[in-house]
Order: C-alpha cells, then structure tokens, then sequence
C-alpha cells in the first residue's frame, strides 16, 4: 500500500468537487457541533442537579403558636419534633430557624426592594425546622411522616420547583438532540452523495484500477478517506465553533448567571472533554456512510 | 493459458444466449484472433476472461485460476495477470504518458523504486521513447493506443485482451500496432484478440476462432477472416 498515492488520491478527489466538499464539511460541523452544545447542556444539567439537590432542603414550616412563643426551639413539642426528624431514615441535618431568624433572611434577600421590605412583618413568616436530606427521593416519607402532626404547619421540598426547571432543561438538550439528528441525517446523505459524484468524475480511473487488478482497497480507501476527512474537519470545525460560542455568546449572555453560580460556568476543559467525542462520532460516521454507499452504489 | 470448457453465459434481457457450449483453448504463447460479426459473443468471452461477468455454465481457466469460482477478494490476483487493451484506448486524460503507465504499477503497490525503472523500458518497448511526458490528447491515435499497450503490458501479464484494438485506427497505424502485439506475443505473452478487421486477420495468418451467434463454428490453427463475410 503506497500512502502517498492514496492522500494524492483524495487530495484530488476533495479538489475536484469542492463545492460539494464545502457542503459536505459543513452540514457535518453543524451536526456535530449541535451534537457538542447537547452534550454540554448535559454535562452542565448534570452538575446543576448535584449542587442544587445538595442545597435544596425540606422544610418543616411550624404552627404560629411555636412560631410566635418558641424562639429557641426548647418546647416540648417543637423540641420532640426535632429529635424525631434528626433520627429519621435519610435525615442528614436538621436546622431550626426561628421567625426572626427567617425575617432576617427574607431582610437580605429582599434587601433591592425597599417597598417589600416595608409591608412585611416578622409575625406573617414561620419559624420552621429545615431538613437537609442525604437522598432528595426521600422527601415522600419524611412529607407523610409529619404532616398534621402537632405543632407542624405544612411540610414542603423545594426538590419540587428544581424538578420543573430540570425538566424544561431536559426538554431543551432533547431538542438539541433531535435537531443535530435530523442535521446528521442531512450531513450522512450528503455525504454519501459527494462519494457518488466523485467515484463518477473518477470512474475513468477507477475503471483502470479495476483492470490493472487493483485491490478493493486500493479503489475505495481514497473514497473512504475523503469521507473520513470530511468528518474529522467537520468535527474540527465543530469543535472551534463551540469555543466561539462559548466567548462570544455564553459568557457574555450569562455572565451574570455565572456570576451567581447559578449555573455552573462551561469551561475550555468541558469542551475538551467533549472534543474527542465530536471527532470519533464524525471520522467514524463518515466512515460507516462511505463505506456502505460504496457497497450499495459503487460497483468493483 | 486460456480454457472455456462448456461454457454458456445469458443475459437476463435477452432470450438467445451470448455464449451457447463454447469449449476452446489458447496455450501459453499462442496468438488467437476471436473474429465474428457484432453480437456473436466476442466481448462476452472476454469478459469472462477477465471476471467482470461470471458464465452462467461451464468452467473458465486463465493459467490456473478458475475464473468463475474466485472470491471477490482474489479477483485481483487475475487482473494481475491479464492485461488489457480496448478500442477507445481507456487512457486518463489528466496525466502524461509515463504517468498512464505508471498507475498500472502504483494501484497494485508496486515499489516506486520499480516503477521508475520499468516504465522507460516498456515505453522504449512500444516505440515512445522520447514522449513519456506528453499528454493523451497531444498524441495520434496510433501512438496512444501504444501507451494503452504499454499500461497493459508493463506488469509483464501472462496474457494480453485485446478488444477491437485497432477499430479506431486507419490500415498503416493498423499495422504498426499488430507488429507491437507480435513483438509482445514473441515475449512469451499469450494474445487473445477480438476483431472483425478482415486486412489484420488475413495478413497475419494466426489461428483464427470464429464465434457466430454464441457458438464456436470455425477454429484454424493459421486462418484467414473467410470468404462467407
């Protein structure tokens, strides 16, 4: 096998058709890069699931007796509650916030909207037992366990708002998914048209190979190159797109989401990450497409 | 060299067979010429000879392959052996002479190191020395047939396929190219030739095989085109 007259091969080939090479290579960039964006939403959905299930709490909100008369948490009752939520199955933490306590919070919180802060009084907020659980899906139990009890207002999981925005985050990395699909199919019969026209603009030479008793290989490894080639420049290409988008879009749209760590940051090493998996997925692809176009259309 | 044995080859959109028990053989450097009109089945048999169709029965041999039962893998390992030469010539029109020639040698990985020494020689053979860097279209009839005999040769095949070689050509050039395929038969080469050029046929007097609607109806050992035709 002589490498050199293989690459002088498809060198020729690509040349040849170049608009149909441009078209091939960046339908395939496209595919792949929204194939890349999918996988960082994913990546980054992932990680938010983590932090955020870490931070989020159940919360125990207390009757306004307790609220009103138990700065300290040293009731009977309120006390009795504890204990039995401090040695509840899947109880990490228990930490009893007191209504000033919870009126200091809401003071931070709100601390831009002075209107806010003048309408609100202490007495409309519940001391309330918040819960840190080492098992987010335990919430169920613990909700049953204690609503009604004495003393108890009303047990909520804010697990149950993170649940609604994870799942429009799903639904939008699903959407991603389903357009880099229907952009890989494009990318695929695109390429398996380019192989077409270039085994025809080549066929005298193929003709030749063919009776000078030229191996399979020898015939259709340029054809597969090409295709390879336009894979992994696809993938490049992705990859350098998705650098692109992530200065000049995503860390300037959501700086300040950054900022706040609400969303963890994408990072140059999030895209590396992903980088490998855009070429295999392209060189790959590419290969299988070539491979069976010349199978099904290329005689030998 | 060359054996049919029995052989019948149909096409599906045909009802009367290209090729109907057609047993013949060529030995090791003999020269054939396979005349017959238009659709007697001569471009079928060579075909066969050289696997791009497959008999529909009988056996073909080329040295000692058995055409029809080798793998698609091992088609290759024929073509070796066979060279080929058609009437339009078949040259790539972007590369020069020597380069035609060399890309016989390069699709089969042959050495680069070989290549460059035996393209001259093969060319210096068919009489072109001296135009190894012209281009296709820069050439005579006559003189690119010589570089198709020159690709199809340059491998040193143990038979040569000649299609209606000289069909294009006027009586000299004709001529000229019959003695280069007598010099390469002299080689050792067996040539099979398929032609309907009365002139060639009559003035060299060589074996003659006549196929007439699929069937073998004449075969001399030093024969003439016929009188019938």
């Amino acid at each position: 096998m002589r490498a050199s007259f293989v690459f002088s091969e498809v060198v020729t080939g690509l040349r040849r058709n170049v608009t149909m090479t441009v078209a091939m290579i960046l339908t395939t960039a496209i595919s792949l890069g929204l194939l890349g964006g999918g996988l960082l939403v994913v990546r980054t959905i992932d990680r938010m699931q983590q932090d955020y299930y870490q931070r989020v709490e159940t919360v125990v909100y207390l009757s306004a007796d307790i609220s009103a008369n138990d700065p300290g948490c040293t009731s009977s009752t309120c006390s009795a509650l504890r204990g039995q939520l401090e040695s509840a199955p899947g109880v990490q933490t228990v930490i009893f916030e007191s209504r000033q306590a919870a009126f200091a919070r809401f003071q931070r919180i709100f601390q831009g909207q002075p209107e806010l802060l003048q309408l609100a009084r202490p007495e409309a907020l519940p001391a309330s037992l918040r819960v840190q659980l080492s098992d987010p899906a335990r919430f169920p139990s613990i909700a049953k366990a204690f609503t009604g009890r004495p003393g108890v207002d009303r047990v909520t999981d804010q697990g149950e708002y993170l649940r609604q925005l994870f799942r429009a985050l799903d639904g939008l990395r699903n959407a991603t998914f389903v357009i880099a699909l229907i952009q890989a199919l494009a990318a695929l019969l695109l390429i398996s048209n380019t192989i077409q026209i270039s085994a025809f603009t080549r066929r005298a030479e193929v003709g030749v190979m063919r009776l000078t008793g030229a191996s399979r290989w020898y015939t259709q490894l340029p054809f597969l190159l090409e295709a390879v080639v336009a894979g992994v420049v696809g993938g490049v290409l992705a990859i350098v797109g998705l650098v692109i988008g992530k200065v000049a879009f995503v860390d300037r749209v959501l700086a300040g989401v950054f900022e706040a760590a609400i969303v963890p940051r994408i990072g140059y090493a999030d895209i590396f990450s992903v980088a490998p998996v855009l070429l295999l997925v392209g060189s790959v692809v590419a290969a299988l497409t070539g491979y069976l176009t010349l199978r099904l259309y290329v005689r030998t | 060299m060359i054996r049919l044995e029995h052989v019948s080859k149909s096409y599906r959109t045909s009802t009367r067979p290209a090729l109907d028990d057609v047993t013949v053989a060529v030995g090791k450097g003999e020269f054939a010429f396979l005349i017959g009109p238009s659709g007697s089945g001569k471009s079928t048999l060579l075909r066969l000879l050289l696997r791009e169709e497959v008999a529909s029965a009988g056996d073909v041999y080329v040295a000692d392959l058995n055409v029809g039962r080798l793998s698609q893998r091992r088609i290759p390992q024929l073509r070796q052996r066979v060279g080929c030469v058609f009437q339009d010539f078949r040259l790539l029109a972007n590369k020069t002479v020597s380069e035609n020639v060399a890309f016989a040698l390069e699709v089969i990985g042959k050495p680069r190191h070989t290549i460059r020494k035996v393209v001259p020689e093969v060319l210096e053979l068919v009489g072109l020395e001296g135009k190894a860097d012209r281009m296709p279209h820069e050439l005579s009839g006559g003189e690119q047939q010589r570089v198709a005999i020159a690709r199809a040769f340059v491998n040193r095949p143990l038979v040569l396929l000649a299609d209606e070689p000289t069909g294009n050509l006027d009586r000299d050039i004709s001529h000229e190219i019959m003695l280069l395929l007598e010099r390469i038969n002299r080689t050792g080469t067996t040539v099979l030739m398929a032609t309907h050029d009365h002139t060639i046929v009559d003035s060299m007097r060589r074996r003659v095989v006549e196929l007439h609607l699929g069937q073998v109806v004449r075969d001399e050992s030093r024969g003439v085109y016929g009188v019938s035709r």
